[in-house]
Order: C-alpha cells, then sequence, then structure tokens
C-alpha cells in the first residue's frame, strides 16, 4: 500500500512537472505581444495601401500614428486628390476630416461600416482594432515550427454578450510577435475575410508583418494589400498630435 | 293626379315593350353602369378599410404621443417620462380601447455580412400584442417574452439581407442619451412577416433591456394608443392635450398623412367614378329615348288630337323612362350583391404578390355591403337618369298634332 501510495505521488509531481516544462505560452500574452510588436507604446509608421477590384486598382499612401491601444491618426499623403483626409480615433470616437470641406466629421453609427477609402476595411474595423485583445477568450490550438521560428495558432471566441457579429476568430502569431494571419469566421464558423502578412521585414529596427493583404472569401479578385514602408515605434510624441484642432490643422 | 297614373301606368308599362330589344339595352346600360359603381364602391371600401387597418395594426396606432420634437428628430434626446396622472387615467380610462408605451430609436444592425440601418422598438410585449398585429406574425422562432428580454425580432426580409438566422447574434449601435454610441449583441429570436417595407425598417426588443442600453432609466419615446373609431379622433386628441399639454399629441392624420389620405381618397374616388359612369349612362339613355320619341311623332301627335295635353304626354313619358331606368337599377343592384356574394371568404390578393403591400392594403380583401352607400348610389344614378331623360319627354310634349299628322302621311 504505502509503495503505491509513493508512486502515485511520484508520478504526479513528474506529470507536473513534464506539463511545466512543456507548458504552452498563454494564448492572450501571445496577442498581446503581437499587439505590441505591431503598434509599440507609440508608432509613427507611413504605410502604402493598393485597393485591387477586379477592373481597376489604385494606391494610395499615408502616415499613421497611434498612442497606446486606442488612440490613432491616420492623414492620406498621396495621391493628390485623397492628399489631407484625415481619420482621428480617439478612445471610443472617431472623427474624419475632409480637406475639400474643409470639416470635421464625427462619424456616426451609420458610416461606421462604410468602406474606409474605398478598401476592405472599414471604418469599424478601424475603431474596433483592439477588440481582439478585450472582447474575445482566446486558446491556443496549434503550434508548428517553421524556419526556425515556431508559429502559434490562436482560436479567439467572443465573450459572451460582447458587441461581436463574428463567431470566432483564428489568429497566427510568430514567437517573436509578429502577426501571420487573421481569419474572421460567421456564426456558422466559415470563413467570411482573412488577412494574411505576405512579407516580414524589418521596420523600425523590429520584425514587422510588412505587406498584409485582406481577402473577403466569397469575392474573389477583390483584396485590398497595406505595406508598410517605414516606422518608428516607442518614441515621444507631442500631445497635440491626437486632437481634432490637429486633425483640421495639421502641425505635423 | 292618382287616375291619371293609374291610367298612364299600364300605357307606360306596355309601350316599353313595344320595342323589346331598345328596352332591353337600355335596362342593360342601365344595370352593369350600376353594377360598376357599387361594386367599385365595394371593392374600394374593403381597400381602404385594409389600408387602414394595416397602417395602424402595424405600428401606427390611432393617437400618438410623444415628447415635443420627437417627431422631427426621432432620438433618444426626445423622450417623455411613462404616462402618468390625468393622461393615464384618460388612457386607461373606456375611452380608449388599449395603449403600449415604447422607446423607439434609430439604430444600426450589424451581421458578419452587412450593416443596415433599422428603427429599434423597445415594447413590451403584453402592450404590444394588443396593438400591433406584427407579434402575431411571427414565421420563425418566437416574439419576445418580456419586457426585458434581451433577444430581438426582425422582418423577413432584413434576415435575409443580414444573412442572418434565428439563433445568431446580430450587434445593435444606438446613440445613447449621453450621446456615446452604445452598442450591444442581441440573438435573433424570431422572425416576423408584414410588409416589406415594415420587415425591413423595424426591429423589435425589450423595453427595458432597450432603456438600458441607451441609458435613459424609465424614459420612453412614445405611446401608441387606440379608441375605436375614427370618429371622435379630434375630440380625444383635444382631451389628450388637456391632459398632457407639454407632450406632442397626433392622430393618425398627422402622423401617417399618405395612408389617411389613401382611406379617404376611395371615398372621392367612388364619386369620380359615379360621374363618369354616370355621363356614359345618361348619354345611352338619353340617346335611346330621343330615338323612341322621334319614332313615335305620330303616335303623340294622335294622342294631343285625341285631347291629351302636352303635359301629360310629357309625363308619360317621363313615367316610361322612370320604369325603364328602374328595372336596369334593380338589375343593377342584383348584380352586384351576387358580385360581392361570390366572395364569401375576401378577395384574396395574392395573385399581385407584394405589389398590393405598395399601395398598403392587406393580402385580403373583405368585402362588405354598405346598404346605405347601396341605396344612396341607387337612388342618385335613378334620379338623374330620369332627370336626363326628361329632355326627350319634353320634345315629345312640343310636338304639334296638325304636324305630326301630316308627316306621318307622306
Amino acid at each position: 500500500m504505502k509503495t503505491a501510495h509513493w508512486l502515485m505521488a511520484i508520478s504526479l509531481i513528474w506529470c507536473s512537472a513534464s506539463i511545466a516544462s512543456a507548458a504552452p505560452p498563454d494564448a492572450e500574452a501571445l496577442l498581446r505581444a503581437a499587439y505590441d510588436n505591431w503598434r509599440a507604446n507609440s508608432s509613427t509608421t507611413e504605410v502604402a495601401m493598393t485597393v485591387h477590384r477586379p477592373d481597376w486598382q489604385r494606391s494610395l499612401r499615408m502616415k499613421a500614428w497611434t498612442r497606446g491601444d486606442d488612440d490613432a491618426l491616420v492623414r492620406f499623403v498621396a495621391p493628390a486628390q485623397d492628399a489631407g483626409n484625415a481619420t482621428l480615433k480617439l478612445g471610443d470616437d472617431t472623427w474624419v476630416f475632409n480637406p475639400k470641406l474643409n470639416q470635421v466629421i464625427k462619424l456616426p453609427a451609420s458610416m461606421m461600416e462604410q468602406s474606409w477609402m474605398g478598401s476592405d476595411f472599414s471604418y469599424n474595423d478601424l475603431s474596433k482594432a483592439n477588440d481582439l485583445l478585450t472582447k474575445y477568450t482566446h486558446r491556443l490550438i496549434d503550434t508548428k515550427t517553421d524556419n526556425g521560428h515556431t508559429i502559434y495558432t490562436i482560436e479567439a471566441i467572443p465573450k459572451p454578450g460582447a458587441p461581436v457579429v463574428w463567431g470566432k476568430q483564428v489568429v497566427k502569431v510568430r514567437d517573436d510577435g509578429v502577426l501571420l494571419a487573421e481569419t474572421y469566421f460567421d456564426q456558422d464558423m466559415k470563413p467570411v475575410r482573412e488577412m494574411t502578412t505576405e512579407q516580414v521585414g524589418p521596420v523600425g529596427g523590429r520584425a514587422y508583418p510588412k505587406v498584409m493583404t485582406m481577402r473577403p472569401s466569397d469575392e474573389p479578385g477583390k483584396w485590398t494589400r497595406i505595406e508598410t514602408l517605414s516606422g518608428e515605434f516607442d518614441k515621444s510624441e507631442p500631445a497635440y498630435l491626437f486632437t481634432l484642432s490637429n486633425l483640421q490643422n495639421p502641425r505635423n | 293626379m292618382m287616375s291619371r297614373l293609374r291610367l298612364l301606368l299600364p300605357l307606360a308599362w306596355r309601350n316599353l315593350w313595344r320595342n323589346p330589344r331598345r328596352t332591353v339595352i337600355t335596362i342593360l346600360v342601365v344595370g352593369v353602369g350600376l353594377w360598376s359603381i357599387l361594386s367599385f364602391a365595394v371593392l374600394l371600401e374593403a381597400w381602404s378599410r385594409s389600408s387602414r387597418d394595416t397602417t395602424l395594426k402595424l405600428t401606427t396606432g390611432q393617437i400618438e404621443i410623444h415628447a415635443q420634437g420627437y417627431l422631427d428628430d426621432p432620438t433618444v434626446a426626445h423622450r417623455m417620462a411613462p404616462p402618468s396622472g390625468d393622461l393615464e387615467q384618460l388612457l386607461k380610462s373606456s375611452e380608449f380601447q388599449t395603449f403600449a408605451s415604447r422607446v423607439r430609436v434609430g439604430a444600426i444592425v450589424q451581421s458578419e455580412y452587412k450593416t443596415l440601418p433599422v428603427t429599434l422598438i423597445g415594447a413590451s410585449p403584453d402592450a404590444e400584442r394588443k396593438v400591433s398585429v406584427i407579434p402575431s406574425q411571427v414565421r420563425d422562432g418566437r416574439y419576445l417574452s418580456g419586457a426585458d428580454d434581451t433577444g430581438i425580432v426582425l422582418g423577413r426580409n432584413l434576415v435575409r439581407r443580414l444573412k442572418t438566422r434565428v439563433g445568431k447574434r446580430v450587434v445593435l449601435m444606438v446613440q445613447a442619451a449621453d450621446g456615446h454610441l452604445a452598442e450591444r449583441a442581441f440573438e435573433v429570436v424570431g422572425v416576423f412577416a408584414a410588409p416589406e417595407q415594415t420587415e425591413n425598417e423595424f426591429a423589435f426588443a425589450g423595453i427595458k433591456t432597450v432603456q438600458t442600453l441607451t441609458g435613459i432609466a424609465d424614459g420612453i419615446s412614445e405611446v401608441v394608443a387606440y379608441s375605436g373609431s375614427d370618429d371622435a379622433l379630434p375630440e380625444l386628441v383635444a382631451r389628450l392635450r388637456k391632459a398632457a399639454p407639454g407632450l406632442d399629441i397626433q392622430s393618425w392624420a398627422t402622423i401617417a398623412p399618405l395612408e389617411y389620405a389613401v382611406s379617404t381618397l376611395f371615398n372621392q374616388f367612388i364619386l369620380m367614378w359615379l360621374w363618369t359612369m354616370f355621363a356614359l349612362m345618361a348619354i345611352g339613355i338619353v340617346n335611346t329615348q330621343l330615338m323612341a320619341v322621334f319614332e313615335r311623332t305620330r303616335e303623340f301627335g294622335l294622342l294631343q288630337a285625341l285631347g291629351m295635353r302636352p303635359r301629360l304626354v310629357l309625363f308619360e313619358v317621363a313615367l316610361e323612362s322612370t320604369l325603364l331606368i328602374g328595372v336596369g337599377v334593380a338589375l343593377g343592384v342584383v348584380l352586384a350583391l351576387l358580385s360581392v356574394q361570390a366572395f364569401p371568404n375576401g378577395l384574396d390578393l395574392g395573385f399581385l404578390g407584394r405589389g398590393a403591400e405598395m399601395v398598403g392594403a392587406g393580402h385580403i380583401l373583405y368585402l362588405h355591403v354598405n346598404p346605405a352607400d347601396f341605396a344612396l348610389y341607387s337612388l342618385l344614378v335613378w334620379v338623374m337618369s330620369v332627370l336626363a331623360t326628361l329632355w326627350p319627354a319634353r320634345r315629345a310634349s312640343k310636338v304639334s298634332p296638325v304636324e305630326a299628322m301630316a308627316r306621318a302621311a307622306i
């Protein structure tokens, strides 16, 4: 009897030890790391956006600033026709500035789902950029190694009652915090659209998802590509950056 | 006079059948004309009643009470307190059949595939069942179970456009009382069928849930009340305004002017149709009677030569027309009654599909004979037609016996 007890105790300890040593990293921490890699405490990036449709394609260039998780300012710089258009997000509120009207509009609910500058992103996508962190529960469902990197696949299920339309999201994150893919599923768990990282490269001294493409699943031939041309992270930003007055009269 | 009538009546009646073909044609003209007037009256009345019921029983109600300014800017900023004091007493009195309080705000509904604008109605299911037919039109799932139900009931067509269904989740965004954009996930618990426009426009959730979402405590947007007949509405509106001077109280004539116009337009339309048909009938009748009088010139001359007064000749011819048109009117009434009898279960407009919805009618029109209308229109047609035939009758009385006899001799 006594030996049996001992054996059990030893095997229990051994088991827990083995679990601890092979314990997968926390899914939420992985996502957090990906977001930190992407936006850091603050970021300044220059981005080219290509909107592709079966019969046309156009490219825009913008400068984007972020502060923390909630605040962002995006200002288009090219082509001339779109230059000056800007979007400011402060917490839950979003404003847009149109230089031709010289007017700032606070986005009403009805406009949130409108396409952002004709792309496959909506204003809602911008304003809910960190929903993935706050409104979902996360679970690591797959780990594999590729080119010396570990790639984690994380399934994110909306928290009960969260104002989220998706059935789930599946996110792939590399061990150094590079976001590789993000797939949105409907409530029947059918993929609706997918964002994939097509090129990982150094931006601002860190490995970064340099080229990302968003594709709606049911509309082949439509995609939007975001290419980060350059970026600086964790630099101190002037306080006036994220203000309505700066949105309308840029000082940067 | 009576003795003359006794003399002339058989004479007039027999005269009618001296040319049966002409008489039958005239009777048919009158009969079919009146039949069309009466049938149209029945049909249009059924239509306008259906249109009124459809309008009132969806979301409008007979009387709507709002805070001042709500109708111009339907947001939670223009909210009111639930009815209390004099207003509540009046609404609960026997003057009103029923009333319901609602929160009603513009919202955005979002599914995985689509985002659409809707009008979100926070409803108390028990009261709502009495003022609206929508709770009984749930085709899939269920209606709201209580004031704090956290599910949402959407229209059939909206559900199709959102690519969602019962059991799935949608997100609603509304402007809350403090101005921020409130959002909440709702489970689709039911799908209702209604005219397409209504299906697309309205989403129903528990009133308490919507009050919490918009942060308005126990505030409401509107009270919808029913009193029964439309006749007492102006007076009731005046009494309500007196009981609650700060509120905006309107009858459905103001709130749904188009639907109200449709229901009143039909009455005008029936009269227009009556006059058009009457003009056509009058031409036919006057023409045949005139022909008859011309043919019978010699007869009238002879009658006068034998001592019949011109006035009596006029009277005789007018009597003929009265009998002739009377038979036609009777035929028309019988035909119209038979036509209505042919649809004891109502006239199903299913073959029009959703076309009928565009003019606001329901799918089945219940035909109903209004005896007063029938009597009025029949009498009107009869009297007007007889008046029209006074012209040929006068011509007959103006015949000079000498000329008439002479012409006949040729």
